[in-house]
């Protein structure tokens, strides 16, 4: 059987912790390795520290791998797990070295950020991940304690042409798990543009039809026993449509991150930012070049290939999402 | 098969190693030493005490710094450690020694840090003063609460990115030290065209005596100048203590050091020869004698000096000591936590941020500290940068004469093994920590006199030797009560007293 590894972006603290039991959610569908990261920042010889020392790295490094025993310690005995210590010079870029070192398909973390202020905040690390990972990235809402095999796939269509991906990945996902998939287009009737009601009713009903052709595609591709159902919920807001949902407690939203791309980079940590705000389930953002067909050897498949670590006999496994 | 309870090194990249090269390294030696802070903070009270052997003093001060650093980089390979001085210390001399080495330490880097700040505040408030061309802002430094309270806010932010770990990146040092070597420059260059065009404000002729240590009038001035000139060259030594982040480990530490030392003088002797030429060491309006201009003498200077480009003199003195802020934030910060970690200090300050990896509550204790600092020195003192830059010379001669000490006794089963061990190990440090000693002893006997320094006293005693020999009894204060508290580190049991083994000639 070939082998699904996981990194999980392992900080200790809760934020950390959503990121585990996230991660062992995921696992058990799929009997995936988890490998607990955690970063060591890298410092640069320029920052000119003084008076020197040397010996912080030391102390430092002893501590993480005491937090990397606890993290090792939160997940159950049922699920492999290995504990990693990566020097890069950002959380993400470690992460994403991780990913990339390991040949992992997913990227786990905790999305939520506990400053000071009370909101809920897409961390600067899920916002850099969002933008730079090869592969998709989990992102486990603050407080996620639930370490069940999740129970259902929600995903997003969109009607650009960029959505096509992630809906496969959803299908396919769904098949292999045997989890039921629901299809759900958002249409946000934001008054600010100026639409008037004529044009969203169009916009409503364009989206309807749409998730009906997507459904049907959907149908089809799903093995025999695969449930699809599909929904089209409308809101002045993204959030406002996202909370007009009802979610299963074991449920995880999956959406492309060229539907949320539509102005700008920094409008995906906005809008994610937003529906993580309104969203109580996990959700798994894919690349829009993310592929996961065999036969379309992907970037994070030739990544896999040139690794040298350990060869574990993965070259050739076909990339997986989740 | 992995296990759960082994974790692994997935990909340790080589981190920085290599990567820096001799000039990289230089840089890094030239933003350590801030040559435009360092002279703004430092210069006048060098006159004050030695008046035109300025330049004599500043290239007599870089010996005994020499002769620390050498010992220093044998400590620093022999037992690298986040506590340097504080873990050096207690190894050779035991708890008590070590615990007011790692205090010095501690108290020079707030001290320094405080001063580093208000430097960084009057800049800012006299470059605020050119950019709009209204003359009053300058003068908003000198309203006590709002100087008081920016000087604070400076102080957050630079805690606030070094907590964060947040880093000055390659390109922005060489950018901030070439900027400052070019104003530097320029502004000695001026300061000499002033001179020649009979411009100067006090053009007063160079001689050859300026270069005589022995001219000095007194010994009491000598020491103080000495201790002062220690803090112009404090940061040098980080050439030598750089290693695998070099591109050649053999040799470019070496190089780096010696070019950097070259560079720095050049800058120091020329700035100061004009200075001195420009403005004389009389007490008037712009003359380095006067008491108001010695607390930060480009304040004053570079505008009759350079005319309307004085602003980039504000820009590369704010923009330095900020970068030194920032950067100076870390070593307090993981002294604290190294004494922490070793019980010497509760264990809290052993904190490190889950998120960002970095002492967590060390960096805060030292914003809080250096913030306290600052207010007292500011509320007491006529002249707080003057008096603070007066004490942290103090402060440095204490701790790095300790540190040389440690040096010696650490080594001294290998101190007649090899030449090179006695040389480095035992006469550079012995001979560079009773140099520091005495000027220390010097320096605080003399302080006590409440004409010392700016003429600030508390009680009829000079406050430098109130704030410099204040700090060290605090220290003790503390160090009695961590004793009451938490014996273990006391009695030996976190951190042992040794000596090098005989054997590990290296």
């Amino acid at each position: 059987m070939k082998r699904v590894d996981y990194i999980v972006g392992y900080t200790a603290d809760d934020r950390g912790r959503d990121a585990v039991s996230l991660a062992v959610a995921l696992a058990r569908r799929q009997g995936a390795t988890l490998n607990l990261v955690m970063v060591m920042p890298e410092h640069s010889p320029f920052n000119a520290v003084y008076p020197p020392e040397r010996g912080f790295e030391s102390i430092l490094s002893a501590q993480l791998q005491e937090w990397l025993a606890e993290g090792l310690g939160l997940i159950p005995d049922d699920v492999t797990a290995r504990a990693h210590v990566i020097s890069a010079d950002s959380q993400a870029g470690g992460l994403i070295d991780a990913a990339a070192d390991s040949g992992a398909s997913l990227i786990v973390i905790g999305a939520s950020s506990r400053g000071l202020r009370k909101r809920f905040n897409v961390g600067s690390v899920a916002g850099t991940l969002l933008h730079a990972s090869p592969v998709p990235v989990a992102l486990a809402p603050q407080g996620y304690r639930r370490l069940d095999p999740i129970t259902r796939l929600t995903c997003a269509v969109g009607t650009r042409a960029g959505a096509d991906a992630v809906i496969a990945v959803a299908v396919d996902s769904a098949a292999r798990r045997g989890l039921p998939l629901r299809l759900v287009s958002l249409v946000a009737l934001d008054p600010a543009t100026g639409t008037d009601g004529g044009a969203d009713a169009a916009a409503v009903e364009a989206a309807h039809e749409h998730a009906n052709t997507r459904l049907a595609e959907a149908a089809a591709s799903l093995a025999a026993g695969g449930q699809v159902s599909v929904e089209v919920v409308e809101g002045a807001t993204v959030e406002e449509a996202i909370g007009a949902l009802a979610w299963d407690e074991g449920e995880i939203l999956l959406v492309g991150s060229s539907r949320l791309a539509q102005h700008s980079r920094l409008f995906l940590g906005a809008t994610a930012n937003k529906i993580l705000r309104a969203l109580t389930v996990p959700m798994v953002v894919v690349p829009r070049s993310y592929t996961f067909f065999e036969d379309q050897p992907s970037h994070q498949e030739r990544s896999t290939a040139t690794r040298s670590e350990a060869g574990e006999g993965t070259d050739a496994q076909p990339t997986e999402v989740k | 098969m992995p296990t759960k309870n082994s974790p692994t090194g997935l990909s340790q990249k080589g981190l920085s190693s290599g990567s820096v090269g001799l000039l990289g390294a230089v840089v890094i030696g030239v933003s350590c030493i801030a040559p435009a802070y360092t002279l703004t903070a430092a210069l006048g009270p060098t006159v004050a005490e030695v008046g035109v052997q300025l330049p004599a003093i500043f290239l007599v001060g870089f010996i005994p710094m020499l002769l620390v650093a050498l010992g220093y980089r044998e400590l620093n390979n022999s037992m690298p450690d986040a506590g340097t001085s504080f873990t050096w210390a207690t190894r050779a001399f035991g708890p008590w020694v070590g615990w007011m080495g790692g205090w010095g330490l501690i108290a020079a880097t707030v001290i320094v840090l405080s001063n580093l700040a208000a430097v960084a505040v009057d800049f800012f408030y006299l470059m605020l003063a050119q950019l709009t061309g209204n003359e009053s802002l300058a003068d908003l430094t000198l309203n006590l609460p709002l100087n008081i309270v920016t000087t604070l806010i400076f102080v957050a932010l630079a805690c606030w990115v070094s907590y964060r770990g947040m880093e000055t990146t390659k390109a922005v040092q060489y950018v901030l030290v070439g900027f400052q070597l070019i104003v530097l420059g320029w502004f000695a260059i001026a300061a000499f065209v002033h001179v020649a065009n009979g411009t100067a404000f006090d053009a007063t002729a160079i001689s050859p005596d300026w270069f005589n240590p022995f001219a000095v009038e007194s010994f009491s001035a000598f020491a103080a100048g000495v201790s002062l000139s220690i803090f112009v060259y404090w940061g040098w030594d980080v050439t030598l203590t750089m290693n695998e982040e070099t591109k050649d480990p053999e040799r470019t530490p070496g190089r780096a050091a010696t070019l950097t030392v070259l560079v720095i003088v050049v800058i120091y002797v020329t700035v100061a020869l004009a200075t001195l030429s420009f403005a004389g060491v009389g007490d008037g309006e712009f003359g380095a004698g006067n008491v108001d201009n010695q607390g930060s003498i480009f304040a004053v200077l570079a505008g009759p000096v350079m005319g309307p480009f004085a602003i980039l003199m504000s820009l590369t003195v704010l923009s330095s000591s900020a970068a030194s802020l920032q950067s100076t934030f870390v070593s307090p910060a993981r002294t604290l936590l190294s004494m922490g970690h070793y019980r010497a200090l509760p264990a809290s300050y052993g904190k490190i941020s889950p998120t960002y990896k970095s002492p967590s509550y060390a960096t805060i204790a030292a914003a809080v500290a250096a913030s306290g600092f600052y207010v007292v020195t500011r509320v007491v003192s006529e002249n707080a940068l003057y008096d603070t830059i007066t004490a942290l010379g103090m402060m440095i001669c204490f701790y790095y004469g300790i540190t040389a000490m440690a040096c010696v006794w650490y080594f001294r089963t290998v101190a007649f093994s090899s030449t090179r061990s006695f040389l480095l190990k035992f006469l550079a440090p012995l001979l560079g920590g009773v140099i520091l000693l005495v000027m220390f002893v010097k320096t605080a006997t003399d302080s006590m006199d409440p004409e010392y320094g700016s003429g600030s006293s508390i009680a009829g005693v000079g406050l430098v030797f109130i704030l410099g020999t204040g700090v060290i009894l605090l220290g003790a204060v503390l160090m009695l009560i961590m004793y009451r508290v938490n014996p273990a580190f006391f009695s030996g049991e976190t951190l042992r007293k040794g000596s090098a083994p005989a054997h590990t000639e290296l």
